[in-house]
């Protein structure tokens, strides 16, 4: 279903994936696990197009892409490609990306209506469903700024179902979320998961991995360190690197949120801190 | 000052680059079969030539209908700033200039002179109070005021010591006179004495003419069969009588007896005249009616043609940024004047002739869309970019991302400088007096001179932009609330 194989990408100097290479069956929810830094979001935004990669070969749901050294594409031939590919492929960015002078349903009819040209009526139909899925039907005349963190969370599930993509991708879903509201995400995505979708997570919170996933693939240095499901990867790691990020994850645990030594790591708790205080009125 | 120093360098620069006209039939040619003399006049020239609402009076102006009546021909008059007017008779706006136009030799080297048909001279004007100025060697080392680009100008430079100070019309030079800013005024012998006569009786003349001038009818180069003809007509207007019948009639002494009753005696230039306003106001509407159309038409089309070269600008493909770049650059970086001037004066040397109102429409609506397209790319990159990526992840096109996502969000963003934008614009317009347009500043300029009153004509200028800008305002701050983009309730 989505096949990776040897994909690299460089900016500049830094090489941000390097050989990447897994698989994720169809209809499985798997988690991109890794420190940040890995090269876990650019990977996810190859899968999009919103990256291209240098060298290396994917094929998500039928469609095939090729590293930019291997193949030039003319304008026009990429402008197929990405069509093609999103036709397949939602995404729910980190910090959701709702388009804000529009409400609830607006977000969720507006690329229906001018990308595949439904009709409107059509297109709030198919979305009304969708908001009813993630349980924002009373809030369909609401504008995103009118609601709490988790519920734009679902405006844009919502707004990437109505697409009825195969596969939707997910960055960071639990970061910018109040700790208590996981939980509930964890419940929606297995509710997701009855939908038949292909899901890709990436994420660096291993408790939440392990909680959703059908696969967890450990990312670290730009690319899979190994992959397996969750018993296996958390229960019985094969690489040094994997067993490192669960060691540091328990110290984390045991120091009790005390802050982590690495730059990164203080960046998004920082983040958290400022999300959190948007609301939280669930 | 300086705005008019360098008004006077961007013309002097424009004349440079004016080919003299090539014209398939001879002036003459075009006046009989045109059935008009089309005549260029600044009509701030009490009483030579003045306008009110369109109708021209002064001592010019009966000649000249006299001179196209011998002709067989109508009268057409233009009205002009005196500043442009020569540029504008080279480009063929019109077929002549009467404008109490002394004959020069420099002028005369860059076109035509009819004879001479009035004699005049300057004339120095000082406080009553003022003593020790009687003759021009009393002006060394004192500041003198003149109407730019006229004889007076010419003269006082070349006299040492003399420190000139240029107005765009004589009743602002009168007014600071009596404001004690300047020392003196020099001007036109007739002119002077009216406008004193009519307002500023605080100021005087003293001594005689010191100076010697015809004024001629001014016609571009090549048109000699219109001077013969002219001039032919001119002469029989003499012999008959008719030339005296007008020179009495503004010069004589029936003309100052009914000059003192219809003014009763010159409280112009102290007080703020309500009864004056309460007689012209509706000159003050078309006036503004002219700024509305320039202002509401470039705002018009330079709005879509910014919003263009915004677009132009923020999208990936150097073919059509860069151009944008530069064409924003460019029109930034030169005066809109200049470019008044080069749409109206230079184009039509290339063939591409455009009316004066056109001109002005063109060259404020390319001016402001330079402008307004940095407000919109300000705005457009205001934008966070995880809205492009997202509508572009759902599947939309650059294009469609733009139109239903990105610019709806740049539009109630960039609503307060735009206001900005469009009143600037509003007061930008003025610089259109320099081709001839009657608008808002320019009726001021020619009812401040024909009423010397230039201490209730201003401020009256001023509410009525005031009246212009109002409705603007009214209108953005209904935009904003209703684009308000919706937070929290």
């Amino acid at each position: 279903m989505i096949e990776v194989t040897n994909v690299v990408k460089r900016y500049g100097p830094n090489t941000v994936l390097n050989n990447a290479t897994f698989q994720i069956e169809e209809g499985q929810l798997t988690t991109i696990l890794g420190p940040s830094g890995c090269g876990k979001s650019t990977m996810l935004r190859c899968m999009n197009r919103l990256e291209k990669f240098d060298r290396g070969r994917m094929n998500i749901a039928g469609v095939e892409v090729l590293g930019t050294e291997d193949k030039k594409l003319t304008a026009a031939e990429e402008k197929d490609l990405t069509r093609r590919l999103r036709a397949h492929v939602g995404i729910v960015f980190q910090n959701f990306n709702l388009f804000p002078h529009l409400t609830v349903l607006g977000n969720a009819i507006e690329a229906p209506v001018t990308v595949k040209g439904l009709p409107r009526k059509e297109a709030e139909e198919v979305a009304r469903h969708y908001l009813s899925k993630v349980g924002l039907s009373a809030k369909e005349e609401f504008y995103p700024a009118q609601l709490s963190g988790g519920q734009q969370q679902r405006v844009a599930i919502a707004r990437a179902l109505a697409m009825e993509p195969d596969v939707i991708l997910f960055d960071e879903p639990t970061s910018a979320l109040d700790p208590q509201l996981i939980q509930e995400v964890a419940r929606m995505f297995r509710a997701l998961d009855d939908l038949g979708k292909t899901i890709v997570v990436v994420s660096h919170d291993m408790n939440f991995a392990r909680r959703i996933s059908d696969q967890v693939i450990y990312f670290e240095g730009g690319h899979a360190v190994e992959a397996g499901t969750p018993e296996e990867v958390f229960g019985r790691p094969q690489k040094e690197e994997t067993r490192a990020f669960m060691r540091s994850f328990q110290d984390e645990d045991e120091a009790g949120n005390e802050a982590d030594a690495s730059e990164g790591k203080v960046e998004e708790v920082a983040d958290k801190g400022t999300r959190l205080s948007l609301g939280q009125e669930e | 000052m300086k705005h008019i120093i360098s008004r006077a360098v961007a013309i002097f620069l424009l004349l440079l680059f004016l080919p003299a006209p090539s014209f398939a039939q001879s002036a003459l040619e075009r006046v009989r079969k045109n059935g008009e003399l089309r005549i260029g006049t600044d009509a701030t020239y009490p009483p030579f030539e003045t306008a009110e609402g369109g109708t021209f009076t002064g001592f010019d102006i009966e000649l000249g209908e006299a001179i196209a009546r011998e002709m067989g021909v109508r009268a057409t008059f233009i009205n002009a700033g005196f500043d442009g007017i020569f540029p504008a008779l080279q480009n063929g706006s019109f077929d002549a200039v009467m404008s109490s136009v002394t004959i020069t030799p420099e002028r005369s080297a860059s076109m035509l002179f009819s004879e001479p048909y009035y004699d005049s001279g300057q004339l120095i004007a000082v406080r009553q109070d003022t003593q020790n100025i009687n003759v021009p060697d009393d002006l060394t080392g004192k500041k003198v005021g003149v109407q730019i680009n006229t004889t007076a100008q010419y003269d006082l430079e070349k006299r040492a010591g003399v420190q000139v100070e240029k107005y765009n019309t004589i009743d602002l030079a009168l007014q600071d006179l009596q404001n004690k800013r300047i020392d003196a005024v020099v001007g036109d012998a007739p002119v002077l004495k009216w406008m004193i006569f009519q307002s500023f009786r605080q100021l005087k003349t003293v001594g005689r003419r010191f100076t010697d001038e015809k004024f001629g009818i001014a016609l571009a180069q090549g048109s000699d069969d219109l001077r013969r003809a002219i001039n032919a007509a001119l002469w029989r207007i003499e012999d008959s009588g008719e030339y005296n019948r007008i020179h009495e009639k503004w010069f004589g002494e029936a003309a100052e007896r009914a000059l003192a009753q219809t003014t009763g005696g010159g409280a112009g230039s102290r007080a703020f005249n309500f009864d004056l306003v309460r007689r012209l106001w509706r000159l003050f509407l078309s006036g503004l009616w002219l700024t509305a159309r320039l202002a509401i038409l470039s705002l018009a089309f330079g709005l879509p043609v910014g919003l263009l070269l915004a677009l132009a600008r923020v999208q990936s493909s150097k073919i059509l940024a860069a151009p944008a770049a530069v064409y924003v650059e460019v029109m930034r970086g030169t005066p809109l004047l200049v470019q008044i001037l080069f749409i109206y004066f230079v184009l039509p040397s290339f063939g591409v002739n455009i009316p004066a109102f056109w001109s002005g429409i063109i060259a404020l609506t390319l001016n402001s869309a330079a402008y307004i397209s940095e407000i919109f790319r300000a705005g457009i990159l205001s934008i966070d970019v995880g809205q492009m990526e997202a509508a572009r992840s759902l599947g939309m096109t650059y294009a469609q991302a733009m139109r239903r996502i990105i610019l709806p969000q740049t539009f109630r963003r960039v609503v307060p400088p735009l206001t900005n934008e469009g009143i600037a614009l509003l007061k930008d317009s003025s610089l259109v007096t320099i081709i001839g347009l009657t608008e808002l500043t320019r009726t001021g300029q020619e009812l401040a001179s024909r009423y010397a009153a230039p201490l209730t004509i201003w401020p009256v200028v001023a509410i009525f932009y005031l009246l212009l800008t109002f409705p603007l305002t009214r209108v953005a701050e209904y935009l904003e609330r209703r684009w308000r983009p919706v937070t929290r309730s």
